[in-house]
């Protein structure tokens, strides 16, 4: 980060190392340490899923269909919240949900931000009919609606995991794409760049070396508010039918294949539910405490 | 809209008949919360029983009937008929001083008589009649029970005698003429509309002789019908009827708790426990005429090889399926037709639950290492099968244990049906409801060889065909009984499909009607019953 140290030796002469810094400004705001906390615990969990689950997630206990969990009545400590209709267990399903969750969003977002920087880089650095191209097409994207482009995807595609997880990509690439663009255009104006090309530097290097870790920042903040919209969106794609297929143990397609239970046992249907607010929040939480941290307009 | 004020008077009286709900005070209403919108009132035009309940039942009569609650075919417009030698030829007897309904803008001048009948055929069989192209001109229950092919003449001797002369002998004949599609309209009203320049009046403001006359319809809200007076059987023991259209069960159920309705379809198999429980609520429960199975498509490897399709039975517990799907509202099939059918064969031998039975046979097949195959799992709720993604689920978990790999497959339900027809699966979950209680509605429409171009099994075997094709041509039941049964244990031995269940139909019905019976083929029939004041 040149110019901001630049900056920072001209007001102080003991500069903190930025992460110590980034990291003092992070842990002012509680609702971040809190999504921070939860995101920490929910990948530990997604990682360590085999081995935290009771029983494997897609094994089905036939004589035990829709038991509660274990504070009500009927219920037993075999099985912690309870069972589905087809004697599966929540716990063990919510454990490696939490692993598809996350795969999800990893993958949705390394996609996404992949395709999206390298588009809003071309779009920067070649103003023109290459831009214009660019730019008006991700115009087209965004301006259909999300879940409605998610689902012409998997349409063409069809349904599955794998297909959700590119359509979402789709859906959160024009986001990505915009940012790059724009801190591409604003930094292209500064002295270092130009200092750069004065020197040689040739056009890949420039991109990537010179200009991209100073867009870094937007772009880390919408990739953690993104994670929660890629969660989301393959959750309702699953909720729709079109995500995850059985038996894989998705968290929105746990909750529309319970919803018929919704009066009998409100088990099967609130813990998924659950499962994705809570995540959905922490990313949001995070992602709000990344913005306030890294936006330098709100630096002292 | 324009509503007159005395209409909307009327309504609100209405309304505030349907609030009291269990204790109507003047007139009888009986108000059932149906489970969605007719598609129209002709019933020949479409094939959903949520039409036939708002069309068929309550507006009209057909030459024959099924009595209220069984199978049995009663008589209908036609008093008597006779049935020749040969089965060619069907001679009806007609009913005299059957009065149509009246409207604001039809006044019959005539009682039925064999034109109306001749009028009603012609329409959906002869493409140049002047009404066959009316509202759409599809005939889908015509077309697809081959009635054009099978008629080839229909004639009145008499204004009170209709002969029906056919190409080839048809037993289940008699029992087609009492369903829906074959509701008798008038000839006389057709006429006045077609003069008044408006003939697609005939379906949208229908004339019929049923027991109920239309007095108005709201799409996704409400049907009103009152009791026709001149009604040829008597007139109805209750005076109003209303069918409150509500799509979603969980509403359904609310509304028949609080008294708003009296009757209502298809519950959540979820809320039957609440329903068992509530002392205001007769849970009326029926074994449905259906099927729900699981077909092998037998022109597709692995499962033209009858050794890999037993293996299959061996290796899917139906039991577990029933409890948990069903939550215990059916009951397990065994043969392609349920218990309540004439003929069902009760000494055929379901395959066990036996995974190692079924390893050994794929063993024998040449399979030992398992294989891989797909799975569809239709993504609706259907009578027979309440939700046949748990279904596919279980079986995946089933076939798992053997070694067998599945793939569950689902597409939205028009294009799940389109393509199913194209015989794009291996193996796929549907399932079937019976329209006229004859066991050829079921055996040969489903497995004959006449259907195996279209059928989910696209199963065609010499053997099971003949005694099909023998039985069609013979009226003796004792006869047609005997094939029917042997029919049975070849499918059993063949197994083009996995019988899962027939599902129990249960029917929330208040206290307070008497009388009303759970009609074997689903639908809703409210002639004869009445309600307590």
């Amino acid at each position: 980060m040149a110019a901001d140290t630049a900056l920072a030796v001209r007001h102080s002469p003991a500069p903190p190392h930025p992460l110590v810094e980034f990291w003092r400004y992070f842990r002012q705001n509680k609702g971040a340490l809190l999504g921070l906390a939860v995101i920490v615990a929910m990948t530990l969990t997604a990682v360590f899923a085999d081995a935290l689950a009771p029983h494997p997630p897609a094994e089905q206990f036939r004589d035990a269909l829709l038991r509660p969990p274990i504070w009500q009545d009927g219920g037993t400590t075999r099985f912690m919240l309870g069972t589905d209709d087809i004697g599966r267990c929540m716990l063990s399903r919510l454990i490696h949900g939490a692993r598809v969750s996350m795969v999800v969003g990893v993958s949705v977002i390394a996609l996404g931000l992949f395709l999206g920087v390298v588009l809003g880089l071309l779009a920067g650095f070649f103003p023109g009919p290459v831009d214009i191209g660019i730019m008006r097409l991700m115009d087209t994207l965004l301006a259909l609606p999300a879940l409605l482009l998610a689902i012409v995807v998997v349409a063409i595609l069809g349904p599955g995991l794998f297909n959700a997880m590119m359509a979402v990509s789709v859906v959160v690439l024009p986001g990505f794409a915009r940012l790059t663009r724009a801190a591409v255009l604003t930094e292209l104006s500064k002295d270092y760049v130009t200092a750069a090309r004065m020197t040689g530097a040739r056009l890949p290097r420039l991109m990537f070396i010179t200009v991209l870790p100073n867009c870094l920042a937007p772009l880390i903040v919408q990739a953690t508010l993104g994670f929660s919209t890629a969660i989301l969106d393959t959750a309702a794609l699953g909720f729709l039918g079109l995500g995850a297929q059985p038996p894989t143990p998705e968290w929105g397609t746990m909750l529309s294949d319970a919803l018929q239970f919704i009066q009998r046992a409100w088990w099967v249907v609130t813990f998924p539910g659950a499962a994705i607010l809570v995540t959905v929040l922490a990313f949001n939480l995070m992602g709000d405490g990344l913005r306030d941290a890294l936006d330098p307009k709100l630096k002292r | 809209m324009k509503i007159h004020g005395g209409l909307a008077a009327l309504g609100v009286a209405v309304a505030i008949g349907i609030a009291g709900g269990a204790s109507p005070a003047v007139a009888k209403t009986l108000v059932y919360c149906s489970e969605g919108s007719p598609e129209g009132f002709n019933p020949a035009l479409y094939t959903a029983g949520t039409t036939f309940d708002a069309s068929g039942r309550p507006l009209y009569n057909r030459l024959t009937e099924f009595e209220r609650g069984s199978t049995k075919v009663v008589p209908g417009l036609a008093e008597s008929w006779n049935v020749s030698e040969d089965g060619q030829t069907y001679t009806f007897k007609l009913r005299k001083g059957v009065k149509w309904h009246t409207s604001k803008t039809f006044t019959a001048k005539r009682d039925f008589n064999a034109d109306d009948v001749i009028f009603t055929f012609e329409r959906a069989w002869k493409p140049e009649h002047p009404f066959n192209k009316v509202s759409g001109g599809k005939y889908p229950y015509f077309v697809d029970m081959g009635m054009a092919k099978l008629l080839k003449s229909i004639k009145k001797t008499d204004d009170y005698t209709v002969v029906f002369e056919l190409n080839a002998p048809e037993a289940p004949f008699i029992a087609n003429m009492a369903m829906d599609f074959a509701s008798i309209q008038s000839a006389e009203y057709a006429d006045a509309m077609l003069k008044a320049g408006t003939p697609d009046k005939l379906d949208l403001e229908p004339i019929g002789t049923g027991p109920f006359y239309l007095v108005s319809y709201q799409k996704d809200a409400v049907i009103r019908y009152k009791a026709n007076p001149s009604y040829w059987a008597g007139k109805a023991k209750i005076d109003d009827l209303v069918f409150s259209i509500t799509p979603d069960a969980s509403v359904r159920w609310a509304k028949v708790k609080a008294g708003e309705c009296h009757v209502m379809p298809y519950p959540n198999p979820a809320d039957l426990e609440a329903m068992k429980k509530d002392a205001s609520i007769n849970l009326m429960s029926q074994e449905g005429l259906n099927i729900g199975y699981w077909a092998f498509n037998t022109e597709k490897k692995p499962f033209d090889d009858k050794k890999v399709r037993q293996a299959m039975n061996y290796a899917v517990n139906k039991k577990a399926i029933i409890d948990a799907v069903y939550l215990g509202a059916g009951v397990p099939a065994k043969n392609p037709i349920p218990p309540t059918i004439w003929s069902y064969n009760d000494d055929v031998k379901d395959y066990p639950y036996d995974p190692a039975k079924a390893k050994a046979l794929l063993a024998e097949a040449g399979l030992a290492n398992g294989f891989e195959t797909d799975l569809w799992a239709m993504p609706v709720q259907r009578p027979y099968n309440p939700n046949a993604k748990r279904m596919a689920e279980m079986i995946q978990a089933d076939l798992d244990k053997v070694g067998v790999k599945a793939k569950i497959v689902t597409y939205e339900w028009a294009e799940y049906l389109k393509r199913v027809r194209t015989g794009e699966q291996q193996t796929v979950l549907l399932g079937w409801t019976g329209d006229n209680g004859d066991p050829d509605n079921f055996l040969n429409v489903l497995l004959g060889c006449d259907a195996s171009k279209m059928s989910t099994s696209r199963w065609c075997f010499k053997p099971y065909d003949d005694l099909m094709q023998e039985a069609r041509k013979t009226a003796d039941v004792a006869k047609r009984t005997d094939l029917y049964k042997k029919a049975q244990v070849i499918f059993k031995e063949e197994v083009p499909w996995f019988t899962v269940a027939h599902s129990i139909q249960y029917k929330p019905v208040r206290k307070e009607v008497i009388d009303f019976r759970l009609h074997p083929f689903g639908g809703h029939l409210f002639y004869g019953v009445d309600i307590k004041e």
